[in-house]
């Protein structure tokens, strides 16, 4: 049984042995031999599978619940206490923040390295700023 | 399943990787891929650039009232609907985003063409939304130059608004290169760090979401 046939025919192949094959045909192909979801192969350098398109949805949704809640949190303003209502924010967004970049940027499946540095960015921009806000909060009111 | 690379290595010529079903890539120094370090080196100095922008909104918050500039306030303009449907159709556009990279791992070319396609629409009814926003305020007499709140808030949003009209740019020039045929499936990786990118924005909207327009003014 030919590589076509198993349905592992790689990109590299695909190109070498169908030279003459417009690309409608190439799609159709690549369409019928494409693997299942849950075969999804891993992009060079990740040390886990993808996640299914199906989590990918299921993210989403949850997302959007967390969305609606932080708007409807919105108008209860004057209803609740503001600082709980500011902590109740925050924690949301947080973890809307996270969900995207574990699933979506899939900080979850590559390497660690890749998190480390967008984490050193984060994480940098809040002391300085957290810093500079410190510093100047008190001070530019007379200074306008 | 073994990684792509096992060791650092100089070589610059392409290695099949193991069990990636016909992945190849450059072998690099640091044993990851150079596309990819580099957009989260860039992302990370991202961080740094919209926390500028983001911490200087929290410095003038409130401040036009403390020494009487003229013009509208916060409250007075926004449009907390409208706000949160534009902010959902950027939330969604992250999922059609990443539908897209498992389209093109799939070798689902057809389905690849038409999540990043939704993807650009998306970015652009986000961006169509902020001109329509823009506009309002400018009707309701705020603009750059209005007082604290108009510089810091069009800076901030505008400059966002610019970051994902580059990446609406670079989602087109890729749906050009599968409709001309020069995106394969073992070009995924440029899929995904266009992907990067994209999450980006999107989860620095909803920082900026939060923070500018959601969290209570007084």
């Amino acid at each position: 049984m030919s590589e076509t046939e198993t349905g592992t025919e790689t990109g590299t192949d695909i190109v070498a042995e169908h030279p003459g094959e417009t690309l409608e045909q190439h799609e159709q192909r690549m369409h019928e031999i494409a693997p299942r979801p849950e075969l999804l192969p891993m992009l060079p350098g990740e040390i886990k599978p993808h996640p299914k398109p199906r989590d990918y949805v299921l993210i989403a949704v949850v997302l959007c619940i967390l969305t609606a809640i932080e708007v409807g949190l919105y108008y209860l303003e004057g209803d609740v206490n503001d600082n709980l209502l500011i902590a109740m924010l925050i924690v949301l967004a947080v973890v809307k923040f996270f969900l995207v970049c574990s699933w979506y940027m899939h900080m979850r499946t590559d390497q660690p390295f890749f998190k480390r540095i967008f984490v050193v960015g984060i994480v940098l921009a809040m002391i300085v700023y957290g810093i500079a806000i410190a510093t100047f909060a008190s001070t530019i009111p007379s200074e306008l | 399943m073994a990684q792509a690379i096992a060791a650092p290595s100089d070589s610059t010529e392409l290695v099949p990787a193991a069990g990636d079903h016909g992945h190849a890539h450059h072998a690099t120094n640091t044993g990851v891929s150079n596309a990819k370090l580099g957009m989260w080196v860039f992302l990370s100095s991202e961080a740094l650039f919209f926390g500028a922008f983001i911490s200087t909104y929290f410095l003038y918050r409130g401040r036009d009232e403390e020494v009487g500039n003229p013009g509208p306030r916060p409250r007075e303009v926004y449009d907390i609907a409208f706000t949160s449907v534009t902010s959902f159709v950027l939330l969604m556009s992250s999922l059609t985003m990443v539908l897209a990279l498992a389209a093109i791992q799939r070798g689902d070319h057809r389905r690849l063409r038409i999540w990043l396609l939704a993807t650009a629409f998306f970015g652009m009814v986000f961006i169509g939304g902020q001109v329509f926003e823009f506009t309002e305020f400018y009707r309701e007499g705020l603009s750059l130059h209005t007082n604290l709140f108009g510089s810091t808030f069009f800076t901030l949003t505008g400059l966002h608004g610019a970051h994902v009209t580059m990446g609406i740019i670079w989602l087109l020039v890729l749906w050009g290169r599968s409709m001309q045929g020069r995106l394969h499936t073992e070009h995924a990786e440029a899929i995904e760090i266009s992907g990067l990118y994209w999450h980006f924005v999107d989860v620095v909207w909803i920082v900026i979401f939060t923070a500018i327009y959601l969290v209570p003014q007084n």
